[in-house]
């Protein structure tokens, strides 16, 4: 048991229909290891996703359900292998977004199969002061 | 697992073993999170070289040293957290961070003039082509003195 990710499930069916022809193998799926922190803008999380490039990367908000999925560009197994430690697969994981996550400002980068999403919080609105009057 | 089974099927000690085996395997798994090596290493030997392979996504390449000497290679380097993030700022932190160092003894000679790395998308891939000339050399024997 030489990796150290945990494997959220091994499917065939998570890699996206549009060029699975020539890969009839099945894909591995993991959870990467995530950094969430704290700014004064809000949140900023970082996910180690190695060997995903932009165009495999696939972020989604659904209601409060922020998605990320990062598919490798090579998928095949080494051949010949002296020593592994670890197995080459898809990324996927997901999150739960507060309210005060302003949805519409989310950013992404990737860099060096780094991922980092910025969440800025929702300016809050204004109290405003309700007049009462007697009558 | 099935709850209900015809005949003579049923084996409560299987399932059990099942049982115990499973979360013996989630135990595993924690225990390997927690004391994580970095970055995990794949070596493959492609005939005439040997290709390794290492997971280390978001490494700037001046942060990154690889040498090698008497047939073990080193890769070395550190890894940032983030200028902005503050410790206690931290809700989650699963990523690795910090220096870190891997050493592997390589299997065969290697050229060690003709090694040539690469970084991309986070994963440094190192070609260690081998010694050639290492096929049986054979040896003239001339007859010695009587």
């Amino acid at each position: 048991m030489s990796d150290q990710r945990e494997i959220v499930r091994a499917t065939a069916a998570a890699a996206s229909d549009s060029n699975a022809a020539d890969e009839s193998a099945p894909r591995l799926l993991f959870n990467p290891p995530i950094d969430i922190y704290e700014t004064a803008e809000g949140l900023v999380l970082y996910a180690d996703l190695p060997g995903v490039n932009a165009e495999g990367l696939d972020l989604q908000i659904q209601d409060n359900r922020l998605a990320l999925f990062g598919r490798v560009k090579t998928v095949a197994q080494p051949e010949g292998i002296v020593h592994e430690e670890y197995k080459v697969g898809d990324f996927l994981r997901s999150f739960i977004l507060s309210d005060d996550v302003d949805h519409e400002h989310i950013s992404a980068r990737l860099n060096n199969g780094v991922l980092r999403v910025e969440l800025p919080r929702a300016s809050r609105t204004e109290p405003r002061r309700i007049e009462v009057s007697t009558e | 697992m099935p709850v209900f089974r015809w005949g003579q099927n049923w084996d409560p000690f299987r399932d059990l073993e099942r049982e115990v085996d499973r979360l013996l395997q989630g135990m595993n798994l924690s225990f390997q999170r927690s004391a994580r090596r970095f970055p995990l290493i794949n070596l493959t030997d492609a005939s005439d070289k040997f290709i390794l392979t290492a997971e280390i996504p978001g490494v700037e390449l001046a942060d990154l040293e690889l040498t090698a000497a008497n047939g073990v290679l080193t890769i070395k380097g550190v890894r940032k957290p983030p200028a902005e993030a503050r410790e206690d700022s931290f809700r989650r932190q699963e990523r690795f961070q910090g220096a870190w160092q891997r050493s592997l003894q390589l299997p065969d000679r290697i050229d060690e003039d003709g090694m040539k790395a690469e970084y991309s998308l986070g994963i440094l891939t190192v070609v260690l082509p081998k010694v050639a000339g290492i096929a049986a050399r054979s040896i003239p024997i001339t007859e010695g003195p009587a």
